[in-house]
């Protein structure tokens, strides 16, 4: 053991003097890019394996909510869904209930389907974006070209019904923006079916593939307890067998209407949290054709709005399933146009509590199969 | 399942895609179609056309000079600035139009759902590069332009799998 420091004069406030350990050495992976997105994991290393980890998000903070308030109801949903551009469609979900509250709106049932639709259609196109990069962090670049290109099936579609690829602004308060196009019905099916055939087939290579069990399988292993303590959400929660989906449980829209099936694996570790997600978009292909059978095939789309809505003085809260897991807004009004206060909280957030944890006592090698295995997404993080 | 057999069935899985057909699009030969003319919106019923959201189209006999659309773009992007245009229409007293700056637009299309004249529409036209920030800038001259585009790549879905074509 080195011998300790102590400070000689007192040390101005924020500096602090820690010892220095020879066996143990402190390591910055990123902040460029870990993963996607800036964030950084500050890891103790003693040889090859982690004894502290201390993830630091905050890089790419944008400032969401303070931007909310000076803008209008319409003009917010642009960039509220910045934070997860590839799930613009379900970060915007909660937001858009919740101002329908607030503003004291009904909407159409069969926005509410088409709305349905597009966030499942947004999950799945979110969850091969984060598949793709961990089959890249693990080394299988096959699994990288797989999902990112069967992902455009769904980026397709999307752009037939949105006429953005990412970053929608579809959903506002009181419907949808545009109805779907004609013969949106059959394109969506046929080209749903045979995204569920190719994802089916990552099964052999990834999933059911013996390297990737050797690599995953308890590792970063996150007990039931824990999983609930920590208030992780989402593929994290269901991996270690909480039986939890906003879906089931507070049903927005049509939810109640269909038959959701929620998947719930029980080892807890890197190899379940990567399972779940992929067993959530069978699960999603399934819903939109559902929705797509029980949608009205015709009627309105959008309750019309007055141009300025005015929110009544009140505060609500409002969440959805996200591809990550709950995704809530809170909007306080005070009868203005604009939110008084905006907030946002994000699924990616709460996950990332669980990382320090699960990374105790791991080898380093194993970092990226555990960190990516929370479903983060940095830039959603720090909003 | 041996770890043997769990290797050959991963391997054997991506070899049998070797026979499948390309599924990327050659992008500036082959151009993917889009569903309508690109997004446009009823202002009587409401509710907006699906269509690409792409670069606009600029009515010039029916915009008012209004500045709805301007309005619109303040709390999203600032993209939308109204100038002077040298010719005379009836309805536009003021002779201002929109000019667009795409270096900042984010193509949301809230200014088109502001527009209550039928005036404004985005049209299929995507490809909008520039060498400088000045190119990036559209007068309404040339936004009234009707953008050629020739885009017929279809997603063709068989037994052999997807592709383009």
């Amino acid at each position: 053991m080195a011998e300790q420091v102590i400070p000689t004069k007192k040390m101005p406030p924020g500096l602090q003097v820690e010892n220095v350990d020879d066996r143990i050495m402190t390591l910055n992976v990123g902040p460029q890019h870990p993963g996607s997105g800036h964030m950084r994991i500050i890891v103790k290393i003693d040889g090859d394996y982690i004894v502290d980890a201390d993830p630091d998000p905050g890089y790419v903070h944008r400032g969401e909510e303070k931007m909310a308030e000076s803008r209008n109801y319409i003009t917010n949903i642009p960039h509220l869904e910045r934070p997860v551009i590839h799930d613009s469609c379900n970060i915007l979900y909660p937001y858009v209930l919740g101002v329908e509250d607030l503003v004291g709106i009904e909407v159409p049932e069969r926005a509410k389907y088409v709305r349905v639709i597009a966030a499942e259609l947004n999950r799945c196109i979110y969850i091969q974006y984060w598949l793709a990069i961990y089959g890249i962090f693990l080394g299988h670049s096959t699994m990288f070209m797989w999902p990112a290109g069967d992902r455009e099936l769904l980026i397709d579609l999307m752009e037939k019904i949105t006429g953005a690829r990412v970053t929608h602004a579809y959903f506002i308060p009181g419907g949808v923006r545009n109805d779907v196009p004609a013969n949106f019905e059959d394109v969506c099916l046929r080209q749903v079916n045979y995204f569920e055939k190719r994802i089916k087939e990552y099964a052999d290579i990834f999933y059911d593939n013996p390297i990737l069990k050797a690599r995953t399988e308890d590792t970063g292993v996150l007990s039931r307890e824990d999983a609930i303590r920590l208030g992780t959400t989402g593929s994290v929660l269901r991996a270690s067998g909480v039986d939890y989906d906003l879906r089931i449980k507070e049903p927005y829209d049509v939810y109640d209407e269909l038959d959701v099936h929620t998947n719930v694996l029980k080892s807890g570790d890197s190899y379940a949290r990567s399972k779940i997600p992929w067993l959530d978009m069978l699960e999603s292909c399934n819903i939109i054709r559902q929705a797509l059978e029980k949608m009205p095939k015709s009627g309105s789309i959008r309750t019309k709005l007055k141009p300025n809505p005015k929110g009544r003085e009140d505060e609500v809260y409002r969440r959805v399933e996200s591809g990550r897991g709950s995704a809530g807004c809170h909007i306080i009004s005070r009868g203005k146009p604009e939110p008084y206060r905006l907030k946002l909280s994000v699924s990616s957030f709460r996950n990332l509590i669980a990382l320090p944890y699960l990374l105790k006592g791991e080898k380093l090698g194993n970092m990226p199969a555990v960190y990516w295995s929370l479903n983060y997404w940095p830039v959603e993080a720090d909003r | 399942m041996g770890t043997a057999t769990g290797i050959i069935k991963a391997l054997n899985s991506g070899i049998k895609h070797l026979a499948v057909k390309r599924f990327t699009l050659r992008y500036p030969e082959q151009k993917l179609k889009f569903v309508g003319d690109g997004y446009q919106f009823d202002p009587e019923s409401g509710v907006a056309i699906a269509g690409l959201k792409g670069r606009h189209m600029l009515f010039h006999d029916h915009c008012t000079g209004c500045q709805l659309c301007s309005i619109a773009c303040e709390g999203v992007a600032e993209a939308i600035a109204m100038v002077k245009v040298p010719d005379k229409w009836g309805q536009n007293a003021k002779s201002i139009m929109p000019q667009i700056d795409y270096g900042k637009c984010v193509f949301c299309g809230l200014c088109v759902d502001a527009c209550p004249f039928y005036a404004l529409y985005m049209s299929n036209d995507y490809e909008l590069s520039s060498f400088t920030k000045e190119g990036l800038i559209y007068t309404p001259a040339q936004l009234q332009v009707k953008p050629q585009v020739q885009q017929d790549s279809e997603l063709i879905i068989d037994k052999r799998g997807a592709r383009h074509g």
